[in-house]
């Protein structure tokens, strides 16, 4: 018998819970905690928990992106990665979060759906390294 | 050049460094243990793809999971942390290979570890790359072993030929020879146009550096490539090892070159892949060995093969040598590589202790396919020998029990004890072949049968000048020619002859 993975089961209950009114989700959640339960599966929540967040942003369009750069990203330039990533991901909204690194000497990296584009400084410095040491 | 024109060129060279944005599929380290990563993430990676950490470490995709993806880290893990970022290359594992790599010793990445410095390139091309991991060559491109290897030890030549593109076992308790008789191959392949890569698995660095400068000194490392991965490595080295030195032999067999690929050994090798599947949490089978142990031996010794002219000529001969416990050849590891091999040269600790060295017990020894490439003069005096040594041990045991034997098995003992003395050899002292053809004749056709044993290593060594004094025809059509003639024959004869009057004097 095959073992039944967590996409599956993320999948089932995302299914399940669509039927459901608000009024019913406390009542569904606990219903599908006992299954978990029954089903020796709680160990596999948090996993399962991740993926049921991943089908239910993937159904909603909503795709996050983790920006890194050297200094703060003005207006101008959020816009139009906005703009350029929805397109790219077909999403209908883009969720950025920031962070700031001193090590990227400059540029910016962007993180998302286990994909990075990085036009940091210190990514073209690695880059021309490789290029120097590999071509003798 | 000057300091201006080193300036100029970088500045060229940075000026045609061109700088394209592109998407990158990244994971993240989950977990990292004894040189194993988990990491999620990385999405569409492939299986044997190499991936780089943030910390510039490089890994290897072992393990394809749901949510996961299994790495074995090829450098220092110490440095590497949870939820470091993971990258894919999209490479398969590569080594690079070139002419320049003979004499050098490298790593199991192909990079070299001997304090020599950089592989040199030609003409400023980049060396080639090789995939570690390759699918054998097909039936078409094939050909059947007909040329011999010869290892220089009588032996074996004699017993237990070895052909041009064989597999051949050397199995054996520890401290028996079995390393021995791969480094006497290696040092009898002194032109004979024969490129060697030495393959060391969780060996100590003091036994390969005593390897090293005995090659060195048999001035055999201008043909030999030693690929080494340490016993302080990490296991995952010792994994990609055999690997990396088959696809180095696969770079000099494209060019139509014969290759003698020796791996020391295959049982620390299990033993390493043993250790990175048990990590992986791969369920473990007999004696712990994940269940693909037979087809991680299989594909590696597949790729030994000899080619036809169509595709290109070469031949790769792998000797793998197998370390047993208590001479136990049941156990798992050399059971599957004696079905996988095509033929086993077994080493006992009993003949070695007894003084036979090499101790190779030559009833259960065989080669498959090498007596096709046996040339016809070893044939011809070495056809009965394996039989005649066969029914020796079957009358050594009887005649324990009495002294009261007739004639034909007193003579037939007597000329059994020759035989094993004859076959007895010194370590790092290869004999040409001609000159094996010379003593084992005058072993079959009983010149020895009057000398004592004591005396027969002195009547050999001087039998082989003699002849090569006095038997020139011979020789040169042993040698050059590979053929066996009346006249050659009767010379010969006539060599021995005197010979043994002048020496019985």
């Amino acid at each position: 018998m095959s073992i039944i993975s967590n996409q599956n089961i993320a999948e089932a209950i995302y299914l399940a819970s669509k039927d459901e009114t608000n009024r019913n989700i406390s009542f569904f959640v606990n219903k599908v905690i006992k299954f978990l339960s029954c089903k020796r599966l709680l160990l596999r929540s948090k996993d399962i928990l991740n993926l049921l967040e991943k089908i239910f942003n993937e159904e909603r369009g909503l795709v996050y992106a983790k920006i890194s750069s050297k200094e703060t990203l003005n207006t101008q330039t959020k816009k139009e990665l906005n703009l350029l990533l929805s397109k790219k991901y077909n999403a209908k909204e883009i969720l950025f979060s920031e962070s700031l690194n001193e090590k990227l000497l400059g540029g910016f990296k962007i993180e998302i759906k286990n994909e990075i584009i990085d036009l940091t400084i210190h990514n073209k410095l690695k880059k021309l390294q490789e290029y120097l040491t590999i071509k003798k | 050049m000057s300091k201006n024109d080193i300036v100029e060129n970088l500045r060229r060279e940075i000026e045609n460094f061109s700088f394209e944005a592109k998407v990158e599929k990244i994971g993240h380290v989950i977990e990292v243990y004894d040189g194993i990563a988990k990491c999620n993430g990385l999405t569409d990676v492939k299986s044997s793809e190499m991936v780089t950490f943030s910390g510039g470490e490089e890994g290897v995709v072992l393990n394809l999971e749901e949510d996961t993806v299994g790495v074995i880290i090829l450098k220092d893990f110490s440095k590497i942390k949870e939820g470091d970022e993971v990258r894919s290359t999209g490479r398969i594992l590569e080594v690079p290979v070139s002419d320049f790599i003979l004499g050098r010793i490298l790593n199991a990445l192909g990079h070299p570890i001997d304090g020599k410095g950089e592989i040199s390139t030609q003409n400023g091309k980049t060396a080639k790359s090789y995939p570690v991991e390759k699918i054998a060559p097909g039936v078409v491109t094939r050909k059947s072993v007909d040329q011999p290897v010869v290892t220089g030890i009588k032996a074996i030549d004699a017993l237990i030929p070895i052909g041009r593109g064989q597999r051949e076992l050397i199995i054996g308790d520890r401290q028996t020879g079995k390393t021995a008789i791969a480094i006497d191959a290696i040092l009898n392949q002194k032109g004979q146009n024969m490129i060697c890569v030495y393959v060391s698995i969780g060996q100590k660095d003091s036994k390969l550096r005593k390897l090293q400068t005995r090659l060195e000194e048999g001035d055999a490392m201008d043909y030999t490539v030693i690929v080494s991965a340490g016993s302080s490595e990490p296991a995952a080295l010792s994994y990609i090892a055999p690997y990396t030195g088959v696809s180095i032999a696969e770079y000099f067999m494209d060019q139509g070159r014969d290759v003698l690929i020796i791996y020391d050994d295959l049982s620390k090798h299990a033993v390493a892949y043993r250790e990175i599947s048990l990590l992986l949490r791969r369920p473990p089978g007999r004696e712990a060995y994940p269940g693909d142990v037979f087809y991680l031996h299989s594909r590696l010794l597949e790729r030994a093969c000899r080619r036809n002219e169509n595709y290109g000529g070469g031949s790769i001969t792998a000797l793998p040598i197998i370390e047993t416990q208590v001479g136990d050849v049941s156990a798992y590891i050399p059971t599957n590589v004696i079905s996988i091999t095509d033929g086993q040269i077994f080493l006992e600790t009993d003949l070695f202790y007894k003084g036979i060295r090499p101790a190779i017990n030559v009833g259960l020894s065989v080669s498959r396919v090498g007596s096709n490439a046996q040339i016809k003069a070893m044939k011809k005096v070495a056809g009965t020998l394996k039989l005649d040594l066969a029914q020796f041990r079957e009358l050594e045991a009887f005649s324990q029990f009495g002294s009261d034997l007739d004639e034909a098995t007193k003579s037939q003992l007597e000329r059994g004890k020759r035989a094993v003395e004859v076959l007895k050899q010194p370590q790092y002292a290869p004999v040409a072949i001609e000159n094996q053809v010379v003593i084992l004749y005058s072993l079959v056709k009983g010149y020895l049968d009057d000398i004592s044993i004591d005396k027969i290593k002195d009547f050999e060594e001087g039998l082989v000048q003699y002849v090569q004094r006095n038997a020139k025809v011979f020789l040169k059509e042993i040698k050059e020619k590979k053929i066996w003639s009346d006249k050659g024959e009767e010379e010969l004869k006539k060599a021995i002859e005197d010979f043994k009057t002048s020496f019985n004097k």
